[in-house]
């Protein structure tokens, strides 16, 4: 009989989520280390790598310079070479300066030697707007989800923060693994020593039967807070936390769409492209027209300005009023 | 009379984890006193008797969550003042939170 | 490669030269990269490293792939898109890799690989193996970011990493003084505090003792080097490029040749004649000849191949 470690439930923030997950990952791998700003002594831009400097020392955790293209490029070569590193970029923004290493090389390393060299890094990644301007609030995941060879994962949960990371760092191959700063104060109940949440699998984090709402990251919260007023209105919303994004989850998102015969699709980035449009896409390709509607950001930088923040960001009153209108059989026309 | 000491309204915390009593039931506090340390996610508040009095029940002990606004314990100004089943509806004992 | 003496030296050389004629003279030779005139940097770099060692290069691969030690069979008919080939045929020459050969890979992104071989590296110093990672880039890769955000963390890192600057003075259509501010490309060493040097690429003891030299500082633990060799490539830019050089420059040039530079040191020294010359050549006509049929025995992948090795 094998003795499997008993699972805990045990509440706490998010960002502890990661630190615990990282942690128990670093103690079973040597392989593993962290390469970022602030990662070190500072424990991580929102301490999400609390005490894992004091634990595995300067070699396994370590402060980079300002140089994302370096970086990114320095843990993919040395993921390739053997190890598992975590790239932590703290504004998803700056991603972009990593897109060569990561996507030129790392994303593109099995195929195109053949089989012979893989690169298993975790670029973890915050997304997300809070005041922080416009070069400082991007949720750009739609971008990397057509990369071949590429996954992409973004946890809504500290449950799922916990599992995906350590999905994450047993992977063979390259992970972007998103979270958001407007996730970070968030608190729940996670499964210590519970099972890795695997790739491509998307969670029914309310059941219904009106309409689903596919989401992921903060907006799941947004869908859920949504699904509180149209259930006033007598309206039953199905909220899909979609959780792995590339790969998408389309067994659980057309059997619900299946049954509620109407989809919203939400997300904090741009819809043009985005990650609704890949659903919703895929959706009519599985079950022919449904009718849909996409919800994301309003097509214009994110301000860091309060009001104009708020002005381009989703929030629960305009998904409800979105599900609503889904809910009349005129032709529906997504805001672009 | 009765107080209740609540969690702070700290800017971007929904919920916290109580870290540390550091005065326990029944213990007379002076203004200024370390009563409890509270771990939002991003720092640790430590939460200071504006005044004296003596502390009578507390509500979330040290592990435990509660949200912001929510009593975490009630003081009385007399040490034998009669404490009340709802703390809610209590007035607030002025505090000095400090974020470190 | 484990011969490392100088007729042997001189037989790379030829080898390199001689695959990529017999490449470019093919109809089906692809979109290639040619490093004729640069033989010695090739090799002056290989014959110093030792097994453990890995080389990561930009796009002019096969004359560096050659020199350590990637079998030329498997190499052409990678070069040819065989499912034979080091990469399945999927990467041809901007990407081949046989790290088992200590040829970690090519990579076409002009100064994509920088960052990567740093990353070699940290594996490498983590690891307390006593290998080391090489990069080889041009002059073309000079200006990249890439570039100096790798001298600056191999440095801050003392990262066992040697940076070989192939300095060919043209990229595509524009020469080295008109892209780049440095006249001497290894100063940026001094910027970041490491040792380099510049030497004349058409020799090839001059490149063998500047790469020995640079890589007993990496191996002592000590951080990175940076050696600079000027070389002159015999031809365009690529198998699609058109020439820049006029036909008596392109003379000119082609008189630096280090082959015969070689061929002429070691019969001054004794080292060889025309019989022990004629042997070279005919060995090495007899790997390139090999190496052709090898490939054209070799199937093209299948169809189905597309979608394999993706994730």
């Amino acid at each position: 009989m094998s003795s499997k470690p008993a699972v805990a439930m045990k509440k706490m923030f998010f960002r502890e989520a990661i630190a615990l997950a990282v942690r128990e990952e670093m103690r079973a791998n040597p392989d593993i280390l962290i390469l970022g700003q602030d990662v070190g002594p500072f424990g991580g831009s929102y301490r999400e790598f609390d005490g894992l400097f004091e634990e595995f020392g300067a070699q396994r955790v370590r402060d980079m310079p300002v140089a994302e293209a370096a970086m990114v490029g320095v843990g993919v070569g040395a993921a390739a070479a053997g190890l598992r590193p975590i790239v932590s970029i703290t504004y998803m923004d700056f991603m972009m300066l990593g897109f060569d290493p990561l996507i030129n090389y790392g994303a593109k390393l099995r195929y195109k030697t053949g089989g012979q060299l893989t690169a298993p890094v975790v670029v973890k990644t915050t997304a997300g707007a809070k005041g922080q301007g416009v070069a400082h609030s991007q949720c750009i995941e739609a971008w990397l989800m057509s990369v071949p060879g590429l996954r992409v994962v973004a946890a809504a949960t500290p449950a799922d923060a916990y599992g995906l990371m350590k999905t994450a760092l047993r992977s063979d191959g390259p992970v972007v693994y998103v979270d958001h700063k407007r996730l970070f104060p968030v608190a729940g109940e996670v499964p210590v020593g519970g099972d890795a949440v695997p790739f491509g699998s998307a969670k029914i984090c309310r059941p219904g039967s009106d309409l689903t709402i596919t989401t992921h990251s903060f907006m799941v919260r947004t869908a859920l807070e949504a699904a509180k007023l149209l259930e006033k209105d007598g309206v039953s919303a199905e909220v899909i936390d979609l959780r792995s994004l590339a790969p998408l989850d389309m067994k659980t998102i057309v059997e619900s769409v299946g049954r509620t015969g109407r989809l919203l699709t939400l997300e904090e980035g741009q819809i043009t492209t985005g990650v609704g449009a890949e659903v919703v896409t895929r959706v009519i390709e599985h079950l022919g027209p449904v009718q849909f509607t996409r919800v994301g950001a309003l097509p214009a930088p994110i301000s860091s300005n309060r009001i104009l923040e708020a002005a381009c960001l989703p929030d629960a009153n305009r998904v409800a009023a979105a599900a609503r209108l889904l809910q009349s059989p005129k032709k529906l026309v997504s805001s672009y | 009379m009765l107080y209740k000491i609540s969690v702070p309204q700290v800017a971007d915390v929904e919920e916290i984890r109580v870290l540390e009593w550091h005065r326990e039931a029944g213990e007379a506090v002076e203004k200024g006193d370390l009563l409890v340390e509270l771990e939002t996610h991003k720092a640790i508040v430590e939460v200071r008797a504006g005044q004296k009095g003596y502390l009578r029940k507390i509500l979330a002990e040290s592990g435990n969550w509660q949200a912001i606004g929510l009593p975490l314990a009630v003081l009385s100004e007399g040490e034998n003042d009669p404490v009340p089943e709802d703390a809610q509806a209590l007035t607030d004992l002025p505090v000095d939170f400090e974020i470190t | 490669m484990t011969d490392q003496s100088p007729t042997a030296k001189l037989r790379m050389m030829k080898l390199i030269r001689a695959f990529e004629e017999a490449l470019a003279a093919r109809p089906d030779h692809g979109f290639q990269l040619i490093s004729s005139g640069e033989e010695a940097v090739a090799v002056g770099l290989c014959s110093s490293l030792r097994p453990q060692d890995q080389l990561l290069t930009g796009g002019r691969s096969i004359g560096p792939a050659i020199a350590r030690g990637v079998d030329p069979s498997r190499l052409m008919a990678e070069l040819l898109g065989r499912s034979s080939g080091t990469n399945k045929g999927k990467g041809g020459r901007g990407h081949i890799s046989d790290p088992a050969s200590g040829f970690f890979g090519a990579h076409a992104v002009v100064g994509g690989n920088i960052t990567i071989a740093a990353g070699v590296a940290l594996a490498l110093q983590m690891s307390g193996k006593e290998a080391v990672a090489v990069i080889l880039f041009g002059d073309g890769a000079f200006g990249a970011g890439a570039l100096h955000e790798t001298l600056n963390i191999a440095a801050s890192m003392k990262l066992p990493l040697l940076f070989v600057c192939n300095n060919n003075q043209l990229s595509v259509s524009t020469p080295r003084s008109m892209a780049l501010a440095p006249a001497r490309l290894s100063d940026i060493g001094i910027a970041f505090g490491i040792p380099s040097e510049t030497v004349d690429g058409m020799d090839l003891d001059a490149v063998s003792a500047a790469i020995s030299g640079a890589l007993e500082h990496v191996r002592a633990k000590k951080g990175p080097a940076f050696v600079e060799c000027i070389s002159y490539r015999f031809a365009s830019h690529s198998t699609t490029a058109r020439e820049t050089r006029s036909r008596e420059q392109l003379t000119e040039i082609r008189a630096r040749c280090p082959i015969v530079k070689q061929s002429g040191k070691l019969r001054e020294a004794g080292a060889l004649d025309d019989a022990s010359e004629q042997e070279l050549d005919r060995l090495v006509a007899g790997a390139v000849e090999a190496a052709l049929k090898f490939a054209d025995a070799s199937p093209m992948p299948r169809e189905e191949e597309a979608l394999q090795d993706v994730i």
